[in-house]
């Protein structure tokens, strides 16, 4: 999986693109990196993922973003996942977190 | 009638090559990709619960993925050498599954639950165990 920063104008918002798969072998990766940007972009107040490139997600995929809201949300900091597949969102809507988080359709 | 079986290590390394082999036999069975994408799921979660937990990632350990189409009905089978876990042993909502997580995943079995239409396991000899999962082609999941 890949995570690539876009650029963005808003200097309290975090866009990043995903590209791949979000898996058990690669959950924690996609982790690790939003703990490292937090770090380097302590202003944000929301980190906006777009998932027009990620192509499968597992419950250790879910699990991750789940911890992300749990860690993000006493810092104030929201995160919004955008363009997600309908294989993906699907899965998503089962595990509940479609009324956690915004979700948008590819 | 289709038949396939794979033979892989117990290593999450193998989890995307698990995806390729039920999606490249079951694609040309499966009309609808949501519907692939949660088989497809589900026996992800099956196999990922035995290779972090019943297999300590230790890729000497083999396991035997089985497809078998019959009609519009797949079985699934997953040969585990380690002992088998109780499948009913996880709170079924989601949101007590969301209390004190502290770890990736934990969905695992509440997925396959929604996903597959029955699943059990029985030990075999020797303490090994094989899970089995039925899946009806035609009964896409809904939240």
């Amino acid at each position: 999986m890949q995570i690539e920063v876009l650029p963005s104008s808003n200097h309290t918002a975090l866009h990043l693109a995903l590209t791949g798969e979000l898996d058990a072998l690669t959950a924690p990766k996609l982790y690790e990196n939003l703990n490292r940007l937090l770090q380097q972009h302590p202003n944000i107040r929301k980190i906006i993922l777009n998932c027009r490139r990620l192509t499968y997600l597992s419950s250790a995929g879910a699990g991750i973003l789940l911890m992300s809201i749990d860690n993000l949300s006493p810092k104030g900091i929201s995160l919004e996942l955008q363009e997600v597949l309908p294989e993906v969102y699907n899965i998503l809507d089962l595990l509940g977190l479609t009324k956690l988080m915004p979700v948008t359709h590819a | 009638m289709l038949k396939v079986s794979l033979q892989f290590g117990a290593s999450t390394e193998n989890l995307p090559i698990i995806r390729h082999f039920v999606q490249t036999h079951l694609r040309p069975k499966v009309s609808s990709s949501v519907l692939l994408n949660q088989i497809t799921v589900a026996i992800e979660e099956l196999c990922a619960n035995s290779i972090l937990h019943g297999n300590a990632e230790d890729p000497k350990k083999q396991l035997r993925l089985d497809l078998r189409l019959q009609g519009d009905t797949l079985h699934i089978y997953l040969y585990d050498p380690a002992p088998p876990y109780d499948l009913h042993a996880y709170p079924a909502e989601p949101t007590l599954l969301r209390a004190g997580t502290d770890r990736p995943g934990g969905f695992g079995i509440y997925l396959i639950r929604r996903l597959i239409d029955k699943i059990d396991v029985r030990r075999r000899r020797g303490g090994s165990s094989v899970y089995h999962m039925v899946k009806h082609l035609s009964h896409e999941s809904s939240p």
